[in-house]
């Protein structure tokens, strides 16, 4: 995602992007999360026991998030970044997770 | 006479899809409404300021409301609903998973509306912090720019679906097997 992002005289509005394309990472995250875990690929350890494996795959999907929004930030702040690509990515990154958060598509993929 | 209205499980449910889900619907709707209001053309910069800071405030509740009604769902809802019944208790009414489970015609509300409460409503929290983030900010910025504008609109709405939609297998759910 380097090359859509430069420094011009518009007021920079990198900061937004990297939450808006950070969202849409952890919406798709929370997805590949459940698709591992449904495939018996791989299994996050349970945080809290009487609520089950929800807790780890939640929190790990959360981590991801808040990583890939902070490596984002780090390198957008200050900037004006092109949104046209960012909102692509946003919008398909959302629906990707809800797909894969969708039961039905489990049973299809497994 | 001791007459108990309310179980702490039953009044955890209503904090949870009430007060919480609830409150988060609502902030929702007037947080669209309001970047469709606000900010037209021709409005003074100072009250520009003024709208942007409110609506930077809603969009900050509705954050806060969505990850607190992920919490409680999750570490405190969810646990009643999932516990395993003992050996061959017949009256399941305390044990709403395995009360679901029991009746094939009601089995989809684990498999399929109970699967997507669980994960679902994470994204949409994660959808409205983002939000939250950019219009506290930005402020006035979020209103004036056209894109930033659509884009934050276009994650409040799909926000608004979705806690609509797990709301309405939420209202399913507890209709068939209400945490007592």
């Amino acid at each position: 995602m380097e090359s859509t992002a430069y420094r011009n005289d518009a007021s920079p509005n990198g900061a937004a992007l990297a939450a808006f394309l950070g969202a849409g990472i952890g919406a798709f995250a929370m997805g590949f999360v459940i698709i591992l875990n449904e495939l018996g690929v791989f299994t996050p350890p349970t945080l809290y026991a009487p609520s089950g494996g929800v807790t780890g795959r939640t929190a790990l999907a959360a981590a991801l998030w808040l990583i890939a929004w902070a490596v984002l930030h780090h390198r957008w702040k200050g900037r004006h970044v092109a949104p046209g690509r960012v909102a692509v990515w946003m919008t398909v990154l959302i629906a990707l997770g809800l797909v894969l958060s969708f039961p039905p598509v489990w049973a299809l993929i497994s | 006479m001791d007459l108990l209205l309310f179980s702490e499980r039953s009044i955890w449910t209503m904090v949870h899809g009430i007060a919480l889900g609830g409150g988060a619907l609502m902030g929702l709707f007037a947080a669209l409404y309001s970047l469709h209001a606000m900010g037209a053309d021709g409005v003074p910069d100072a009250e520009m300021g003024r709208q942007a800071r409110k609506l930077a405030q809603l969009t900050v509740i509705i954050a806060g409301l969505l990850w607190l009604t992920v919490m409680v769902g999750t570490y405190i809802s969810f646990p009643p609903y999932r516990a395993a019944p003992p050996e061959g208790l017949l009256d399941l009414s305390q044990y709403p998973r395995a009360l679901i489970r029991s009746n094939p015609d009601t089995g989809w509300l684990h498999s399929f509306a109970m699967e997507i409460k669980e994960h679902v409503p994470w994204i949409a929290a994660m959808l409205a912090t983002a939000v939250a983030f950019v219009a506290v900010r930005y402020q006035a910025q979020l209103l004036r720019d056209r894109v930033l504008r659509r884009m934050a609109t276009t994650l409040l709405a799909i926000c608004f679906l979705l806690v609509s939609f797990v709301s309405l297998l939420g209202v399913f759910i507890n209709k068939v097997a209400p945490l007592e």
